[in-house]
């Protein structure tokens, strides 16, 4: 009995640490968590990007991004994404807003899940709420 | 020695798990469940649902009155309906892109009181909608399917001017937490 007791203590303290929680740190110690990466409409026409994961990056390019104004006079963008890689990526995408000093004006906080099939071209679409609103910066995270 | 392991024991089981930590409600870091619709589905859905009924024709000028209707929930799952329109109707009321109606007893009996010449706003547009469920299974695979479904009903024709489904789908064989 003695020696059992330890024993169960131990296989409690295997079971206790949860195998997900340590597998994700194992995974995420090797394979750090994905950057944010943006690319953000200018007023004279284009995009301007900001790269901070290359593993989207090398995959996923940003093909264009036109800007137009809806019948109410709100600006709309649209951002033509394309998977040059040969395998599915799974992007997740949201926005904010700016106006044209510069300031946030509106935000999508949350992430919207984008499957991307290789080849496959995507177009996403932003339409400001506010009549303020001038210019889109396109969040993009692989995970 | 046995009093010893038996606190021994006691005190690992005690200590077991994962403290509770405070997570953004739009980050990437929240459960995903398969059997029910989470936060963050509200807030996908809600979204993708909002951009494209601010696309709307009856959307394009002006701030339209703007009254909720009924959302029926035909999950399994129990929630209030609120959590998806919250994610509507907060953007566009404090853009100034709807005049929204307030919805409760008081308001209705004031609107009635003040007869139909008086300046009281009437609802222009009524947003109604259906939330559904699908469930598949494939082996140990679990897939769940959310369907959210809203309509915009122009009052004075009686007629859907938009309409719009927007699908949530998780797959897999257990709950997990992140993307």
């Amino acid at each position: 009995m003695n020696k059992l007791l330890p024993l169960l203590a131990l296989g409690l303290l295997a079971g206790c640490t949860t195998v997900l929680e340590t597998g994700d740190r194992i995974e995420r110690g090797l394979n750090p968590p994905s950057a944010v990466n943006y690319a953000t409409t200018k007023p004279e026409g284009g995009f301007s990007t900001q790269l901070n994961d290359n593993r989207v990056g090398n995959k996923v390019e940003l093909l264009a991004a036109r800007k137009s104004k809806t019948e109410g006079g709100y600006t709309r963008v649209q951002f033509d994404l394309r998977n040059g890689s040969h395998l599915r990526q799974n992007l997740n995408v949201s926005f904010e807003w700016l106006a044209a000093d510069g300031t946030v004006t509106e935000s999508q906080p949350n992430w919207i899940a984008t499957p991307l099939e290789p080849g496959a071209l995507t177009t996403i679409t932003a339409t400001a709420l506010k009549s303020q609103s001038a210019e889109c910066r396109l969040r993009l995270i692989s995970r | 020695m046995n009093k010893l392991s038996l606190l021994a024991c006691a005190v690992l089981i005690v200590g077991c798990g994962t403290p509770a930590t405070y997570k953004d409600p739009s980050g990437r870091e929240l459960v995903v469940s398969l059997d029910k619709v989470n936060i963050q589905d509200f807030a996908t859905a809600g979204s993708q649902m909002l951009q494209s009924m601010i696309s709307s024709p009856s959307f394009a000028k002006g701030a339209p009155v703007l009254q909720l209707g009924s959302i029926t929930n035909d999950t399994a799952d129990n929630f209030d309906t609120a959590l998806l329109l919250s994610k509507l109707t907060v953007p566009l009321v404090n853009a100034g892109r709807v005049t929204l109606l307030d919805n409760d007893a008081t308001a209705n009996a004031a609107r009635a009181a003040a007869g139909s010449s008086a300046n009281v706003p009437r609802a222009e547009y009524v947003l109604k909608g259906k939330i559904l469920e699908d469930r598949a299974n494939a082996g140990s695979t679990r897939q769940g399917s959310f369907i959210f479904q809203l309509t915009l009903v122009e009052v004075k024709r009686g007629v859907a001017v938009w309409t719009e489904e927007k699908i949530v789908t998780k797959q897999g064989t257990k709950n997990a937490v992140g993307f």
